[in-house]
């Protein structure tokens, strides 16, 4: 099916949320950058403490690499040229009406022809009051805006993985009321549940038994520091972060409970995909489309190539595969279904302009494992080449060099010898034999079994994390073997080259190695590390100018919702 | 400018570069995926390296397909990385200078450069952007299946006696006068590579060839790194 996507998009006015996200960036840049013809777009951000919108939006530009491309092509320009395509406009998706003033609303609700709705928490594991707070919440205040729209159309942005633990090919099919293991489910029935269950444990967190608990919690880890348990500021400080630690790992529990109960692997997928059974019955008065993109990982050429943000899938995995981690379990031959940010930008403009045509499926799927599959062992060598060939010529020290360089990291089974539990046994073994020494023994042995001791317990501490890490990536590296068609993306013969999407032209050597690892390594390690990744200044500064322009006096505002 | 109608058949493996193919299948062994691997694909290369002295001086053909099973079941990723790595790092250091030389030379006088190696593509292609331009190179291709090399060279292998026929169908292609053609060779293998051009010339010979080489009266050139 023939589609121009500058013939679409021409004239066409574009709302687009969570334009602060890595896809969104993208996105956004792409479109501009190549030439879209987009009449105008609207950025829905939601001011932060002092920051309005707009000013947000200029620190965006002015210090992300993603705009580079622009930056380099109009130069003193920039200003003008986005000035006169962008408007940004202060909203929240998680508040009713996208927290738009009614004038604003009013002109959107007559200008846009179509809303991406790229907003949402990609964390796997979030508080499940943020993740049904921006991931259902915000969907429902974008449907509900859009369904108020004269003529606006809605691409709404999920993923892939919204499958669950399902084996198999997955279709490019929306299931109303959808729980991956089959059994009968209401998804506004689980909504209002789980908003009660939330409530309940706030409210359980407010009883006396429980403050009673966290303060003499609080004073127990004060006498262990050391500190005065009878210092009532000391104590107050710290029971408030108590009860705040507690009730947001209460809340994770609780949100992967569920998930898992109805076959979700985590609550990420949980809420988006109860986010598409809340848009499930808008079919009839709503003009819609899903676009479920699998893994999004470095851009293969758009802004440039390597082009990362944040922390991501496989930055943490790879990122082990770097160190002293050589035996990840992986199970040989499972697609591991990634694909660059960039292809995934394509594919929103495709199904975009499909939309503004009314030649639209409901469903789009924007991955590799259906055309170009990626086995997880033959990403787990690459990442081991990648790294080999980092290491030997730009490793820190001569260990990297000599030994890591050539160590590569394998895949195992879970009950591996050095798998990262039976690590664990060793390391609390070995903490425990320090610290039972026979106390006859003398004294300056039990101050060296201290020292050796504590520096286990650290190995130990960085094992859960890894530990942890490894549980949370395991569905998609070791337990399911998820194959997503991408038929419908490929049925368009995109006349314009720049907005192809091609799964199959993505060659995973030159990519993975010289691509993607760098590219991580660049943008991604130094946050594990806690380290700040390369800045980018332009050489000149972008000020929006005219209406766009920030306003002179900030106002507080609520922070909520995030974006891709 | 008309394409020359003459070629220059150069023997990588001592006339270009002073490491054979033993070197390359090592360095794969070694740095296999796994350290088991590593054990046994060097073991394989150790037992086929007696072979490679053995049958050297002859047909390699048996000896190549020896070798190159220490890179059966190998990944088409590492086998690629590696190659450019090894051509990288260590096979560019052993391009001799007086190879090069008569590669210049030869195509000074309007000669096709036809570089002919026991190695695999995987290596020698890397290697390319160090050496003068080089108009073919033939070399041995290992056979991938699913991903992964299966141990097996395809046919026609190269070092072997079909060299020179393999040359003379070359010619025939290109409409190329073998009898106007050079060709430099360094084992015994090449004898029937050099035995079909009008310039053959013997580099570093080994015994065969040498011996050979003085039979037939053929110039020999010795040169080291």
């Amino acid at each position: 099916m023939r589609l121009s996507i500058r013939e679409s998009y021409a004239g066409k006015h574009v709302l687009l949320t969570g334009a602060s996200g890595f896809l969104g960036k993208v996105w956004l840049t792409q479109m501009l950058h190549n030439d879209s013809g987009t009449g105008k777009f609207y950025i829905l951000l939601r001011r932060k403490a002092t920051r309005p919108a707009a000013a947000r939006f200029e620190r965006i530009v002015n210090t992300s690499p993603c705009f580079k491309p622009l930056h380099e092509k109009h130069g003193r320009d920039l200003a003008r040229f986005l000035s006169e395509r962008i408007e940004v406009v202060d909203g929240d998706i998680s508040l009713p009406g996208l927290g738009l003033d009614p004038e604003t609303s009013a002109r959107l609700g007559r200008d846009i022809d179509l809303v991406v709705n790229c907003a949402g928490l990609v964390d796997f594991d979030p508080d499940l009051r943020d993740a049904l707070t921006t991931n259902v919440d915000g969907t429902i205040h974008v449907a509900d805006f859009v369904e108020g729209c004269e003529k606006a159309a809605l691409l709404h942005i999920s993923t892939c993985y919204v499958a669950g633990t399902r084996n198999g090919r997955n279709g490019e099919v929306l299931v109303p009321d959808y729980a991956p293991n089959g059994e009968a489910f209401d998804a506004a029935a689980e909504l209002a549940s789980a908003r009660v269950r939330i409530a309940e444990i706030e409210a359980e967190f407010e009883t006396q038994e429980k403050a009673d608990e966290i303060t003499a919690e609080a004073k127990a880890q004060l006498v262990k520091r050391g500190r005065s348990p009878d210092n009532a500021k000391l104590v107050a400080t710290l029971v408030r972060r108590i009860k705040r630690d507690t009730l947001k790992n209460a809340m994770i529990e609780e949100g992967q409970e569920r998930a898992q109960r109805w076959g979700w692997t985590n609550i990420y997928t949980y809420s988006k995909s109860l986010a598409e059974s809340v848009l499930a019955p808008r079919t009839e008065r709503l003009r819609f489309s899903l676009l479920r993109p699998a893994i999004v990982e470095s851009a293969l050429a758009y802004p440039f190539p390597g082009w990362n943000q944040g922390f991501n899938t496989c930055g943490p995995l790879s990122y082990m595969l770097g160190g002293w981690l050589r035996e990840l379990p992986l199970r040989k031959g499972i697609p591991f279904d990634i694909v660059p940010v960039d292809y995934v930008g394509n594919g929103m403009t495709i199904a975009g302009a499909a939309l503004l045509n009314g030649q639209h499926e409901q469903v789009y799927q924007c991955g590799t494992s259906d055309k170009n599959p990626l086995a997880i062992d033959r990403a787990c060598d690459l990442t081991a080449l990648a790294h080999r060939k980092h290491l030997r010529r730009k490793g820190d020290t001569v260990v990297d060099r000599l030994i890591l360089a050539r160590w590569d990291g394998v895949e195992a089974e879970i009950d591996h010898t050095l798998s990262v539990p039976n690590l664990r046994k060793v390391t609390k073994g070995v903490a425990k034999v320090m610290r039972d020494l026979p106390s006859r023994w003398p004294k300056m042995v039990h101050r060296g079994a201290k020292k050796v001791a504590d520096k286990v317990d650290k190995i130990d501490d960085n094992l859960d994390t890894i530990e942890r890490l490894i549980d949370l990536y395991l569905p998609f590296i070791y337990e399911n073997h998820f194959i997503f068609s991408t038929d419908n993306l490929l049925k368009y013969d995109v006349v314009e080259e720049a907005f192809r999407f091609d799964p199959t032209a993505l060659d995973w050597r030159t990519y993975w190695i010289n691509v993607h690892i760098p590219g991580l390594r660049k943008w991604c390690y130094p946050l594990f590390e806690g380290r700040t990744p390369e800045q980018y200044r332009p050489r000149h500064k972008f000020v929006l100018d005219g209406e766009n322009a920030p306003a002179e006096t900030p106002a507080a505002a609520p922070a909520h919702g995030g974006s891709r | 400018m008309n394409t020359p109608k003459r070629a220059a058949f150069f023997r990588a493996e001592g006339v270009l570069v002073s490491r054979g193919v033993l070197a390359a299948t090592a360095y794969y062994a070694a740095n296999a995926h796994k350290f088991g691997e590593r054990a046994l694909r060097l073991g394989l290369v150790a037992l086929s390296a007696p072979l490679q002295g053995l049958l050297g001086q002859n047909d390699r053909t048996l000896a190549n397909r020896l070798a190159f099973l220490a890179a059966r079941r190998m990944s088409e990723d590492r086998l690629a990385e590696l190659g450019e790595e090894y051509a990288e790092d260590i096979l560019k250091d052993k391009i001799l200078d007086r190879g090069v030389e008569l590669i210049k030379r030869a195509r000074a006088e309007g000669h096709r450069i036809v570089l002919l190696s026991d190695n695999i593509s995987e290596v020698m292609e890397p290697l390319l952007p160090h050496l003068p331009k080089i108009d073919d190179l033939v070399c041995n291709r290992l056979e991938i299946v699913d991903g992964e090399a299966t141990g097996k060279l395809l046919d026609p292998v190269v070092g072997s006696h079909g060299d020179g026929r393999w040359a003379q169908g070359y010619a025939d292609r290109q409409g190329i006068d073998l009898r106007a053609c050079t060709a430099y060779g360094s084992h015994g293998t090449d004898l029937l590579l050099l035995a079909a051009v009008g310039k053959p010339c013997a580099v570093n010979p080994d015994f065969t060839l040498r011996r050979s080489a003085r039979e037939a009266d053929w110039p020999v050139i010795e040169y080291q790194e």
